[in-house]
């Protein structure tokens, strides 16, 4: 058992410390209230910041080297990631591209396809968003409905996607649509489809956050070439399912950074406003050490990926770990600091460490997107449990 | 990095596993735990001594196996899936109190090989209802009444916890039983007014009792271990409603927290002993959290426990009980959640 990052981890951590020294912006949360911020200027410094990760060679770290890539792995990843949380970095913009779309390329994707969609993925010149969930097909995602026929060199697509992220902005959506009615997975096919094609229409929906970072997103009879396939006609579930085993990572340990650090605000804020009673005190202990066994599971994960272990399906225990844990978090951080909590960010009076509102909203989708809590427990009882299952 | 076990520590599971399942199947430690006025089988110190185990952390002057709170944990978890009962860990974390004081050769020497018991008597007697008072030593002579002293009716001498430090006396009389709901935990209260000498300051318990924590959280590891194994079995061979209970997913998604605590746990439990091991400055958070964490996390796994064997689950016929009444014990024991929270928010600066 070694729980320490080996010499050579410890020297990338030293390189992206001193690259963010010397080229971190202003922290984010100050930019996020600054008295000129618009959802557009927003969006135009993270392209701006994406740019410059990737000029630094920080994107895409464990892509092959003629992608940018830089035969780093999940731990390098990871290393970044808790830099970049430390150092408060804007997010980068194209972050599905980035974490879903690429992968799939790399690993499906023609080299033609390649070539055409990484360099301005990673430029954030092309913004991308996913098209997955459909109004009548959410946790049972394989039931989809949205269809694409052949038509000579074209598929022609109809259909709606919903919970579209970025898709308001984007210029770009993978989509996952049905090539063949009767057969549940292998009916499904992987087809890239430009945002600005004739038929298709995107309607931004509004969060319960009041930002409308997701959308639907309408197909009626798109037409969209057949060269912009990935994969085979019926490989969509695979390459999906692949593709979102990228999105788990050693989230945990990332996770935890970015939890400790508002913990950290969060006892600050409670001296503060004089709430250091006994009660508080409890509170304050147990978010702190749920968070320390997270930050326990994240560390197990990243040495078992550096051990050159695969993360199976104990990735659902991670994924309903933090979540539920933010929810507890952000939660009791509106309990403990009163109404006060509750201020909007551009409200002069909110407190300008963290956006304590807005992460208790948010912390409600967590338990949803990327596999719900239902059915993150159903993976562990099925394929880590082992349990009998009800005929469904 | 990497998480799992070296080969040696491996070793000592797989060796420990076997131990306890031929020496002290849960068979026996229910007659012995039933029946035994000790609570545990005071013979099996002897089979501990050969197995290295009661000089696990000590120096090699003294025959011990100079490991660390990694092998530690690797013990108890196994000792855990068995519930073993007797004074374990309290004699390990004793010995290496005075093996850090330096000195006592030939009474470490004595512990290693099982020939003598010494343990920790720490909390203050709240004595029929009194505020607590605290033990004093002054003139060579501790003074003081000591409670939930573990298994004192078998030890040799008491490691003494005084508002003057840590002294040692031997074995006194004046011993009152506290018979508890845990069979294999015996306590005693002693009214102490005798003649002791000094050890040392109470600074030395301080990395004591992080080991002890791990340890503890290491136990009740193995108890939510064991314990969600009979579980798994049960609801795969129980039918009800013409299908085994097992397949009604609002028993799965119960096992399913079960499992996140037991892995949860398992995770912060080696981190902690890990640092333990390496002294990082993580330390004091990493431990207190494992304890506090694991004291929770079993209690939830053993009463769920309970909860999907039905009404067979309550008896005493079964073993849950036994399981269910050590989380208790230990979650109380080795730094109670309480005291471990204020560790946490004191390791953190809050």
């Amino acid at each position: 058992m070694d729980l320490q990052l080996s010499p050579q981890h410890l020297a990338f951590r030293e390189e992206v410390r001193g690259w963010l020294a010397a080229n971190a912006d202003r922290p984010w949360r100050e930019v996020l209230r600054g008295s000129t911020a618009t959802e557009d200027s927003l969006i135009e410094a993270r392209r701006v910041w994406q740019r410059k990760l990737h000029g630094a060679g920080y994107l895409g770290m464990d892509w092959p080297a003629e992608w940018g890539g830089r035969g780093g792995g999940p731990v390098e990843q990871a290393i970044l990631e808790t830099e970049l949380i430390e150092a408060d970095a804007p997010p980068i913009l194209n972050t599905l591209g980035i974490g879903l779309l690429g992968p799939a390329l790399i690993h499906h994707g023609s080299e033609e396809q390649r070539r055409r969609f990484i360099p301005p993925m990673l430029a954030a010149e092309e913004i991308w968003c996913q098209g997955f969930s459909e109004p009548g097909s959410g946790s049972d995602l394989a039931s989809l409905k949205a269809s694409a026929v052949l038509d000579g060199d074209d598929f022609i697509l109809n259909g709606q996607k919903v919970w579209t992220t970025f898709g308001p902005w984007a210029d770009w959506i993978f989509v996952l649509a049905r090539t063949d009615g009767k057969d549940r997975y292998g009916g499904i096919s992987f087809i890239l489809c430009k945002l600005d094609t004739p038929g298709i229409t995107v309607r931004p929906l509004r969060q319960i956050t009041g930002e409308s970072e997701f959308g639907e997103v309408f197909f009626e009879d798109a037409r969209v070439p057949r060269t912009n396939l990935v994969g085979e006609i019926g490989e969509g579930w695979r390459i999906a399912m692949t593709v979102l085993a990228y999105e788990r990572g050693a989230i945990s340990f990332t996770q935890a950074v970015q939890y400790g650090r508002d913990l950290g605000r969060l006892a600050t804020a409670c001296k503060e406003i004089g709430r250091t009673g006994s009660a508080v005190r409890e509170k304050l202990g147990r978010l702190l050490v749920e968070n320390e066994v997270m930050r326990a599971n994240g560390i197990r994960t990243l040495a078992n990926f550096a051990d050159g272990k695969a993360p199976g399906a104990e990735s659902s225990i991670e994924k309903v770990y933090w979540s539920e844990f933010d929810q507890r978090f952000r939660e009791t951080a509106l309990d403990l600091l009163g109404p006060g909590g509750q201020l909007v960010r551009t409200s002069p009076e909110a407190r300008d460490d963290c956006d304590w509102a807005r992460q208790f909203l948010w912390s409600r989708a967590e338990t949803i997107f990327s596999g719900s809590s239902e059915v993150q427990r159903n993976i562990i009882a099925k394929r880590v449990l082992k349990l009998p299952q009800d005929p469904r | 990095m990497r998480f799992e076990l070296s080969e040696d520590q491996a070793l000592l599971r797989s060796s420990t596993r076997d131990f306890c399942q031929r020496e002290l199947p849960i068979d026996k430690t229910r007659v012995v735990m039933e029946q035994s006025k000790d609570g545990y089988e005071p013979g099996m110190w002897r089979s501990f001594a050969d197995m290295g185990y009661l000089g696990l952390l000590l120096p090699e002057s003294v025959g011990g196996q100079v490991l660390g709170a990694i092998e530690l944990a690797v013990v108890m978890e196994e000792m855990g899936r068995v519930c073993v009962p007797g004074p374990y860990l309290d004699a390990v974390l004793a010995a290496s109190v005075l093996a850090t004081a330096g000195g006592h050769e030939q009474l470490l020497a004595e512990i290693v090989s099982g020939r003598k018991l010494v343990v920790l008597a720490r909390d203050d007697s709240p004595y029929r209802g009194n505020r607590a008072e605290p033990t004093r030593f002054s003139d060579g002579r501790v003074r003081g009444t000591k409670y939930f002293v573990p298994f004192g009716a078998r030890a040799d001498a008491l490691l003494v916890v005084t508002s003057d430090g840590l002294v040692l006396v031997d074995a006194p009389g004046n011993m009152t039983a506290l018979e508890t709901m845990d069979q294999g935990q015996r306590f005693v209260a002693v009214a102490l007014d005798h003649p002791a000498t000094f050890v040392g300051p109470l600074s030395l318990l301080e990395r004591i009792d992080q080991i002890g924590a791990v340890g503890a959280a290491a136990m009740l590891l193995g108890v939510m271990d064991r314990t969600l194994e009979i579980t798994l079995d049960y609801v795969r061979t129980r039918e009800a409603f013409g299908r085994p209970i097992g397949a009604f997913q609002v028993l799965q998604h119960r096992m399913a927290d079960m499992l996140l605590r037991a892995e949860s746990s398992r995770s912060a439990v080696y981190r902690g002993a890990w640092c333990c091991d390496t002294r990082v400055v993580e330390t004091a958070l990493a431990c207190a959290s494992a304890k506090a964490y694991a004291g929770d996390a079993a209690r939830y796994v053993c009463g769920q426990a309970i909860q999907l064997h039905g009404g067979i689950g309550f008896t005493w016929e079964l073993d849950l009980h036994f399981f269910f009444k050590r989380a208790k014990t230990l979650e109380q024991r080795y730094g109670a959640t309480e005291a471990q929270l204020e560790n946490a928010l004191a390791a953190a600066g809050y």
